[in-house]
C-alpha cells in the first residue's frame, strides 16, 4: 500500500485527568487511552514503515519541545514523548511508561498543536503523506485561542487533518451532554470546536462515542486487484471473423479474509537476557522476546529391508523430483518437471448460455470475481453492456473458460448478469463451478416418500412430516421472517443480518486480544465485544414475536432425544440379518467354535462375544485375542503388521466398551504397553504403542466411555505417555 | 503489495485439514476389491444383428472395462484408497505368490488377478492390456468345469481384506456376476457362503451386488444373494438397497450401465461431520449430517524419489522442529503466538482455548428466514455442505428436516444460520438452501439441505470502479438472438460433461511416463467452446452486431469528445495542456491509449513515482522496486496490453 501516514496524538496528562468523572471507574486518562491505544496497536499490527505516529504531551511536569527551547512564550508542559517515526513494540512499551498523569496543569492545548504541527512538518517535508493530529482531553486546563485562527489556516495549508476527542464533551449529534459542566471546560470545548470547525478537515466527537466505536471491527481496507486484463470472446477471433471480443477488466468481488496466523515458538535459547528495556520498577520486561520461532528440519528415509527397522536415512542430495502415479513413482528431471503441466493462453471465452433456473447457488466453488469494460474504451463499454442486458432480459448467464494468464490452470466460470437497476453498478458477476472430478456421487433417499425394500411407495410414515407438522413448520418458518426485522439508518424496517453488519468473529476477536495484549501483557481476556456474536442467535425479540409458532411447531414435530446410553449399545439388541433375514447365527452355532484363529479374529471374536452366555466364556475370547494381537506385534517386520494389529485391538475395545468389559482391556492394554515398551516382543515396537495405539485413541477406557470403568480420563491421559 | 499474493488462489489448504474427522479414529482410507465372475455366459460374445448400436461387448469385458476406468479414476481422484481384482470361477486358481499363509489351492477357482493395494503402473498396465489387446496370456479368462464354492469365494477377499486393507475406514467387495443362482437347491453351499458372508459383515466390508441379467431374464437376488447382501449399516433410515440390474438395451450398452451403476459407488460416503445438533428454534434440536459432494480436485503434489536403488522409491519426509540454536524441541515446548510489531504476542494455553470456544460450540442454529432472492449474487466465498437427518441422536429428525425442506422449497426461502462445523472450527454463516426436486436440472447432486456459506463483511471487497447502468438498447436485441441460440446441451451446466483439463493432462502424461508409453501430444477438452458450431448458428448475428456496435461506438465517441472540448475550454485558461502532457493527468485516470502515447512519445518517466505506483496498482502490477523498475515493468505492461 503507497499511503504514507503521519499522525500524532496530544495526549492530555494533566492533573485532572487522573479523576474519574460521571459514574466511570476509570479515570478520565484511562479512558482516553482505550482510544488512543487501540489506534496505536493498530499501526503496530499492521507493520508498516511508512505508517509513523508521535505522541506528545499535555500538561506533562516537563517541557521538552522545539518551540519551547527556541524561547517562545506559551509552550511550557508539553513535551514530546516520542518523535514521529514507525511504531514497534518497544516503542509502545516505552511509550507506555510514559504516559502517567502528572500534578502540573499548565499546559496550552492548541500550542500542543502547534508543537504537532512542527512536527508532521519536519518529518514529511512536502511528500505524499495522510497527515492527522489526534487531540484527547478532558479540556480541565485554560486554553489560550488568541492564536486558533492562524493555526487552523496553518492546519489547512499544510493538508493536516485534526481530530479533537473529549471526554465528555457534549456532543449533541451523538446525544451526550454533561450536566454541571464547569464554565471552565465548556469555554475550552467552545474554543477547540471553533478550531476544529475552521479546519478544511477537521473532526470533533466526545469520548464516549469512540469508545463506543471501537467495537464495531474496522475492516482492512484492501485495494482492487485486477485479476484479468484482455478479451472475453464468443468464438474464436483467430479463425472466425464473426466472433466477438470484449476487452473485459476482472477484479476479485470477494475473497476469503482469514484470521491471524499464529507462529509455533518456544522459548528462545538466549532466553533470560533481555534485549529490550527495562520497566520502571525493574522487573525484566517480558513483551514476549524471549520467543524464538520453530524452525523445521527434514529428513529423508527408505524402506531397505536390511536396514535395523526397515528404515534408513538418505541424503536430499540424492532425491529427484517426482509426481506418485498410484503406488509408483515417476520420477522427472528438474527441466521435465513442468511437462505434465497443461499449455493454456491466457483467455476468456463463452461456452454457451443457461437459464436462471438451471442454476443452484450452492454449486459455486468458490469467490465472486467482477467484471466490467475496459476503462475509457467506448467500444467495450457498449458491447458489454448490450451483453449484460440481453442475458438479464432473457434471464440467462453465460457459462465461460477462463484462463488468468498463460500457463493458468483454466476454470469454468458462471457469469451473471447484474444490470445495475438497484445499485447504479452495471456488470457481470463470475462464479467458479465444478469440474467433473469435482463431484462426488453420493446417493441418498427422497425426503418426501420412503420407499420399501419391496419397492412400494409410502407418503406416510413416520420418517415423513404429517401434514400437520407441515403446518406448523411453515407459520414457524413465516413468523420468524428477518427481511423486514431490522433497521435501516433511518430506522425504517429493512433486512435483519445483512452481509455488510456481519463481521468474522474469529479475526476481530483475536486482533482484539492481540491489541489488548500488547498494551497490558499482564491484563486477563476480555469477552469477545457483542457486536461479534449478534448473529450466533436469532433475535430474542423474534423469539419472543414467534413463541407459539415455535410452541406448536414443538409440539407437532414429537421429537424425542435419544438417552445417551442407548446410542453405544445400538443394534445390539437384534441379531443382525441379511436382506433376506436368514437367521445366520443359528447356521454359526453349527459351526462349533472352541477357538478364535488368526486369520479370520474379528469376525470370530465378535460372533463368540455375541453368543457368549457366561463370563468365562468372554475372558476366554479376550484372552485369545490378546494373544493374537501379540503374536501380530511379534511377527511384524517394521511395522507392516501393525494395523492389522490395531485394528484388532480396536474391535476388543469397541467390544468390550459395549458389554460393558472395560476392566478386561485396561488390565489387556496394561500388560501390553509393558511388552512393547520393554522390547519383549521381538525388538523396538515403541512405534507400534506412539503411533498406532495412542494416536489411534486405542488407551484405557475411561469412566466417560463407559460406567463400569474405573480409569479417570487423567489416568488414562497419564498412561498415554 | 497487493498482486503478489492475490495472483494465485492458494489451494484450498486449510480445508484438506478439515476433511479429517479427528473423532473418527479409523484411518480414512476406501479399499474396494472387484470379484468378477468368468463363466461361459460371462464370455459370451454378443449377437451381432448387425444393428447399429450393436452391442459389442460380452459381460466379461464391460466388467474388466469398468474395473480398468475405476482404476484410472482412483489414481487421480482418492491416490491413497486401495482396488484389487478377484476373478472367480476360473480355470485357474492364484492367491499370493509370496504368502505363507495359504498356497493357491486354498481357493480352488479363486485367481487374485490384482492384489489389493494402491494401483501400481505394472497394475494399470496388465490390466489395460487384458481390456484393451484382449492380451491373456496366462489364459485366466477360462471358466472351471465345475462350480465355484461362493463360500470360498468371500473367504479369499475376507483373507485379501484382513492383510492388505488392515484398519481402513471403508472395505467394499463389489461382486459382478450374471449368476442369480450359484448353487442352486443345494443348502449346505448356500448356508456355508451365508455364513462366510456373516465374516465379512462382522469385519466391516460391505458387499455391493452389481448384476448382469442377459435378455429378458431378470436378475432374482431371492434365489442367493439375499443371504449374502447386508445393508450397509451407514446408509441412512428409510432407504433400502436398491440392487441394480445392469443390461444391454433401451440404446444403452451393457458397459454403458455397469458404469454409470458402478460409478454411483466410486467414492464410499464419507460424513464430514456426522451428529451436529441443527438447531431450528429454542427448544427444538434435531440431528444431521453433513457431506461434501463437492470438492475441487488438485493434481498431487510433487514427492521426492530416491534413485539410489534398483527401483526408483519414494522417499518419506520427516521433521522435526528446532529452535534457532538447532536443538530439538519437545511437544511440549512448543507454544502459539501471533507477531505483532516484528515480536511475539504470546496466549497462555488455556487462553489461546478460551480465544476459540469463547465462539460457543458445534452447532448448526437457525437465526431466522429470508426469502432467496434477498441473497446477493455475488455473495459467494467457499463451496457449500450437504446436510441430511440422522434419527441417531433425535428420533423424529427426518420428518422436521422434511418438513422444513419442503417449507423452503416451496416457498423459494432460505433459512440463515450460524455454523460452527466441529469443535474449534471457525463459525461461519450460512444460508440454508433446499435443493429442488430430484426430477430437477442439478440432478448430480442429492436433494436436501444446504450449507451455502455467506462472506462476512471482511471477505467483500470494495470495488470502487465506475460503470453506469445504461439502456438497453439495438445492441441489446440483436445480443438477446445470440444468446438464444446459443443454449448449453439440455439448456443446463452439467458438470459431469467438463472434466478438468488440468487434471486430465497431468495424469494422462504421468499415466504415459509411468507406464512407458508414449505422451500423447494433445489433449480432448471439452471445456474448449466449439468454435465452429458457435460460426455456424450464429455467425451471421455475430457479424451484424459487430457492425452495429461499430457504428454506436463511433457516435458515443464523437458525443464524448465534444463534451471533453467543452470542458477543456472551460479550464483552457487556466493550464494550457502542452501535447504529451497526457501523462501529467492523473495517474489513474489515463486510458489505455494516453499510456500508449506517452509510452511511445517516452514521457512517462516524467511522472512522479507515487503517479506511476497508483496507475500500475490499478492495472494490477506490482508496485516494488525503484522508480526505474516500475518504469520498465509499466513499459513491458503498456507493449502487451495497450
Amino acid at each position: 500500500m503507497a499511503d504514507k501516514e503521519a499522525t500524532v496524538y496530544i495526549v492530555d496528562l494533566g492533573e485532572s485527568m487522573a479523576d474519574c468523572h460521571n459514574g466511570r471507574k476509570e479515570s478520565d486518562l484511562d479512558f482516553g487511552m482505550r482510544y488512543v491505544w487501540d489506534k496505536i496497536t493498530t499501526t503496530v499490527a499492521a507493520s508498516r514503515k511508512t505508517w509513523t505516529v508521535g505522541v506528545v504531551g499535555l500538561n506533562t511536569e516537563e517541557t521538552n519541545n522545539a518551540q519551547d527551547r527556541e524561547g517562545l512564550e506559551g509552550y511550557e508542559h508539553i513535551s514530546v514523548l516520542q518523535d514521529i517515526g514507525p511504531m514497534t513494540m518497544s516503542s509502545l512499551r516505552e511509550l507506555r511508561s510514559s504516559i502517567q498523569p502528572s500534578y502540573s496543569s499548565g499546559g496550552d492545548a492548541i500550542s500542543a498543536i502547534v508543537v504537532a504541527v512542527s512536527m508532521i512538518e519536519e518529518f514529511t517535508k512536502k511528500l505524499k503523506y495522510h497527515r492527522k493530529i489526534i487531540l484527547v482531553t478532558n479540556g480541565e486546563s485554560p486554553i489560550d485561542d488568541d492564536s486558533s485562527e492562524e493555526v487552523a489556516e496553518r492546519l489547512n495549508d499544510v493538508n493536516i487533518e485534526l481530530v479533537v476527542i473529549g471526554v465528555d464533551f457534549d456532543d449533541p449529534d451523538y446525544g451526550f451532554k454533561e450536566e454541571d459542566k464547569s464554565s471552565l471546560k465548556a469555554k475550552n470545548e467552545n474554543i477547540l470546536r471553533k478550531l476544529v470547525d475552521q479546519c478544511k478537515n477537521g473532526v470533533f466527537g466526545t469520548m464516549a462515542q469512540a469508545v463506543e466505536e471501537l467495537a464495531v471491527p474496522r475492516i482492512k481496507p484492501v485495494r482492487p486487484f485486477k485479476a484479468y486484463d484482455g478479451p472475453l470472446t464468443l468464438g474464436d477471433p483467430s479463425k472466425y471473423e464473426s466472433a466477438i471480443s470484449i476487452h473485459v477488466e476482472r477484479y476479485f468481488k470477494t475473497k476469503r479474509a482469514v484470521p491471524p496466523p499464529a507462529s509455533t515458538v518456544v522459548i528462545g535459547p538466549d532466553y533470560g537476557v533481555p534485549s529490550q528495556s527495562q520497566t520502571i520498577d525493574g522487573d525484566v520486561e517480558m513483551g514476549g522476546t524471549e520467543f524464538s520461532g520453530v524452525k523445521y528440519m527434514r529428513s529423508y528415509k527408505v524402506n531397505d529391508p536390511d536396514a535395523p527397522g526397515g528404515k534408513r536415512d538418505v541424503d536430499f542430495d540424492d532425491l529427484a523430483k517426482g509426481y506418485q502415479y498410484g503406488r509408483t513413482v515417476v520420477p522427472f528431471s528438474e527441466s521435465d518437471m513442468s511437462i505434465t503441466k497443461l499449455e493454456t493462453k491466457k483467455s476468456f471465452t463463452i461456452l454457451g448460455f443457461v437459464p436462471f433456473s438451471s442454476y443452484d447457488p450452492f454449486i459455486n466453488m468458490g469467490e465472486t470475481g467482477i467484471i466490467v469494460a475496459q476503462k475509457h474504451n467506448e467500444q467495450a463499454e457498449l458491447a458489454l453492456s448490450a451483453f449484460i442486458h440481453a442475458l438479464h432480459e432473457l434471464e440467462s448467464y453465460a457459462v465461460a473458460r477462463y484462463v488468468q494468464k498463460d500457463l493458468a490452470q483454466p476454470q469454468i466460470l458462471l457469469l451473471k448478469p447484474n444490470p445495475g437497476i438497484e445499485d447504479e453498478f452495471e456488470c457481470l458477476y463470475d462464479v467458479p463451478l465444478p469440474f467433473a472430478e469435482d463431484v462426488r456421487s453420493y446417493q441418498f433417499p427422497p425426503l418426501d416418500k420412503v420407499l420399501t425394500v419391496t419397492g412400494s411407495i409410502l407418503k406416510e410414515h413416520r420418517l415423513l412430516p404429517s401434514d400437520d407438522l407441515k403446518q406448523a413448520m411453515s407459520d414457524f418458518v413465516d413468523s420468524m421472517d428477518l427481511s423486514n426485522f431490522g433497521e435501516d439508518e433511518e430506522g425504517k424496517p429493512a433486512e435483519y443480518a445483512p452481509i455488510d453488519d456481519s463481521y468474522n468473529p474469529v479475526i476481530h476477536r483475536i486482533n482484539q486480544a492481540i491489541r489488548a495484549r500488547a498494551v497490558d501483557p499482564e491484563a486477563p481476556l476480555e469477552p469477545p465485544a457483542e457486536i461479534l456474536l449478534r448473529y450466533s442467535k436469532p433475535p430474542e425479540k423474534l423469539i419472543d414475536k414467534a413463541k407459539p409458532d415455535i410452541e406448536a411447531l414443538i409440539d407437532a414435530a414429537e421429537v424425542k432425544k435419544v438417552p445417551a446410553k442407548a446410542q453405544g449399545r445400538r443394534g445390539r439388541k437384534e441379531a443382525v440379518k441379511p436382506l433376506s433375514g436368514l437367521d445366520v447365527d443359528s447356521l454359526l452355532g453349527e459351526r462349533k467354535r472352541t477357538n478364535i484363529s488368526m486369520e479370520n479374529s474379528i469376525p470370530e471374536f465378535k460372533q463368540t462375544l455375541a453368543t457368549a452366555t457366561d463370563d468365562a466364556t468372554v475372558e476366554k475370547a479376550v484372552k485369545q485375542m490378546g494373544e493374537i494381537i501379540c503374536k501380530l506385534i511379534q511377527d511384524s517386520f517394521a511395522d507392516l503388521l501393525y494395523a492389522r494389529a490395531a485394528e484388532n485391538l480396536l474391535v476388543m475395545r469397541e467390544e468390550l466398551i459395549s458389554l460393558e468389559f472395560p476392566a478386561l482391556y485396561n488390565k489387556f492394554l496394561t500388560a501390553l504397553k509393558k511388552s512393547l515398551l520393554s522390547g519383549e516382543l521381538n525388538g523396538d515396537r515403541r512405534e507400534m504403542w506412539f503411533k498406532y495405539i495412542v494416536g489411534g485413541h486405542l488407551g484405557l477406557i475411561t469412566q466417560s466411555e463407559s460406567g463400569a470403568s474405573e480409569v479417570t480420563e487423567e489416568e488414562a491421559k497419564a498412561f498415554a505417555r | 503489495m497487493a498482486g503478489a499474493d492475490e495472483d494465485e488462489r492458494p489451494p484450498e489448504s486449510d480445508e484438506g485439514e478439515e476433511e479429517l474427522d479427528e473423532t473418527d479414529y479409523k484411518t480414512q482410507k476406501d479399499a474396494v476389491l472387484f470379484a468378477i465372475d468368468v463363466s461361459a455366459s460371462m464370455l459370451q460374445e454378443p449377437a451381432s444383428a448387425g444393428q447399429k448400436k450393436a452391442e459389442k461387448d460380452s459381460a466379461i469385458a464391460a466388467a474388466l472395462k469398468c474395473a480398468y476406468q475405476f482404476m484410472q479414476q482412483r489414481i487421480i481422484a482418492q491416490p491413497r484408497d486401495m482396488m484389487g481384482i478377484l476373478l472367480f470361477g476360473t480355470e485357474k486358481s492364484k492367491f499370493r505368490d509370496e504368502s505363507g499363509g495359504r498356497s493357491g489351492t486354498g481357493y480352488p477357482h479363486c485367481y487374485l488377478f490384482t492384489d489389493l493395494d494402491v494401483p501400481a503402473a505394472e497394475d494399470v498396465k496388465k490390466l489395460k492390456a487384458l481390456v484393451e489387446e484382449g492380451e491373456d496370456p496366462d489364459g485366466v479368462l477360462v471358466p472351471a468345469k465345475e462350480p465355484v464354492s461362493m463360500a470360498n469365494v468371500l473367504f479369499c477377499a475376507n483373507q485379501v481384506f484382513t492383510t492388505n486393507a488392515s484398519n481402513f475406514g471403508s472395505r467394499r467387495l463389489f461382486i459382478i456376476t450374471d449368476n442369480d443362482s450359484p448353487h442352486g437347491k443345494d443348502n449346505t453351499a448356500k448356508s456355508s457362503a451365508a455364513v462366510r458372508a456373516k465374516d465379512l459383515y462382522d469385519l466391516g466390508v460391505v458387499i455391493e451386488l452389481f448384476p448382469i441379467s442377459h435378455g429378458s431374464k431378470p436378475f432374482d437376488i431371492s434365489k442367493f444373494y439375499d443371504d449374502i447382501i447386508y445393508r450397509d449399516p451407514t446408509a441412512e433410515e428409510g432407504s433400502p438397497d436398491v440392487v441394480k440390474t445392469s443390461s444391454s438395451g433401451d440404446g444403452l450398452s451393457l458397459l454403458n450401465s455397469l458404469i454409470s451403476n458402478i460409478n454411483s459407488k466410486q467414492t464410499p460416503k464419507r460424513a464430514y461431520f456426522s451428529n451436529l445438533h441443527f438447531e431450528l428454534a429454542p427448544g427444538l434440536t434435531i440431528s444431521v449430517k453433513g457431506y461434501m459432494p463437492l470438492h475441487r480436485q488438485q493434481p498431487a503434489r510433487t514427492c521426492y524419489v530416491w534413485l539410489g536403488g534398483e527401483k526408483a522409491q519414494l522417499a518419506q519426509s520427516e521433521t522435526i522442529k528446532v529452535d534457532s540454536a538447532t536443538r530439538t524441541v519437545d511437544k511440549s515446548e512448543i507454544k502459539k503466538a501471533y507477531k505483532l510489531g516484528g515480536e511475539y504476542i504470546h496466549f497462555k494455553p488455556e487462553e489461546a482455548a478460551a480465544l476459540k470456544s469463547s465462539m460457543g460450540g458445534k452447532v448448526l442454529r437457525i437465526i431466522g428466514f429470508k426469502p432467496r432472492s434477498m441473497l446477493p449474487m455475488w455473495a459467494s466465498v467457499k463451496k457449500s455442505i450437504f446436510i441430511f437427518p440422522s434419527e441417531e441422536h433425535y428420533v423424529g429428525s427426518t420428518r422436521v428436516f422434511s418438513a422444513l425442506w419442503q417449507k423452503l422449497l416451496k416457498d423459494d426461502k432460505v433459512g440463515i444460520a450460524w455454523f460452527v462445523a466441529r469443535e474449534n472450527a471457525n463459525p461461519v454463516m450460512v444460508a440454508i438452501i433446499p435443493s429442488r426436486n430430484p426430477n430437477g436440472e442439478t440432478q448430480y447432486l442429492p436433494t436436501g439441505l444446504w450449507l451455502y456459506p455467506l462472506p462476512f463483511a471482511d471477505d467483500v471487497r470494495n470495488v470502487d470502479l465506475a460503470a453506469p447502468p445504461r439502456p438497453a438498447d439495438e445492441l441489446t436485441d440483436k445480443m438477446r438472438e445470440i444468446v438464444q441460440n446459443l443454449q448449453l446441451p439440455k439448456a443446463m451446466y452439467n458438470p459431469l460433461k467438463y472434466p478438468n483439463p488440468s487434471l486430465q493432462w497431468h495424469y494422462k502424461i504421468l499415466q504415459a511416463m509411468a507406464l512407458d508409453e508414449d505422451t500423447p501430444d494433445s489433449l480432448e477438452d471439452p471445456t474448449i467452446p466449439k468454435y465452429r458450431q458457435i460460426d455456424k448458428r450464429v455467425g451471421g448475428y455475430m457479424a451484424e452486431w459487430k457492425e452495429l456496435l461499430e457504428e454506436k461506438a463511433r457516435e458515443l465517441m464523437k458525443s464524448r469528445a465534444t463534451k471533453r472540448e467543452a470542458e477543456d475550454d472551460d479550464d483552457g485558461r487556466l493550464a494550457k495542456r502542452s501535447k504529451p502532457a497526457a501523462a501529467k493527468k492523473a495517474g489513474g485516470q489515463m486510458s489505455n491509449a494516453q499510456l500508449k502515447l506517452a509510452y511511445e512519445q517516452d514521457t512517462l518517466k516524467k511522472m512522479t513515482v507515487a503517479e506511476l505506483k497508483d496507475i500500475m496498482v490499478i492495472k494490477g502490477l506490482s508496485t516494488a522496486g525503484k522508480k526505474a523498475d516500475l518504469l520498465e515493468r509499466l513499459g513491458e505492461w503498456i507493449e502487451e496490453n495497450a
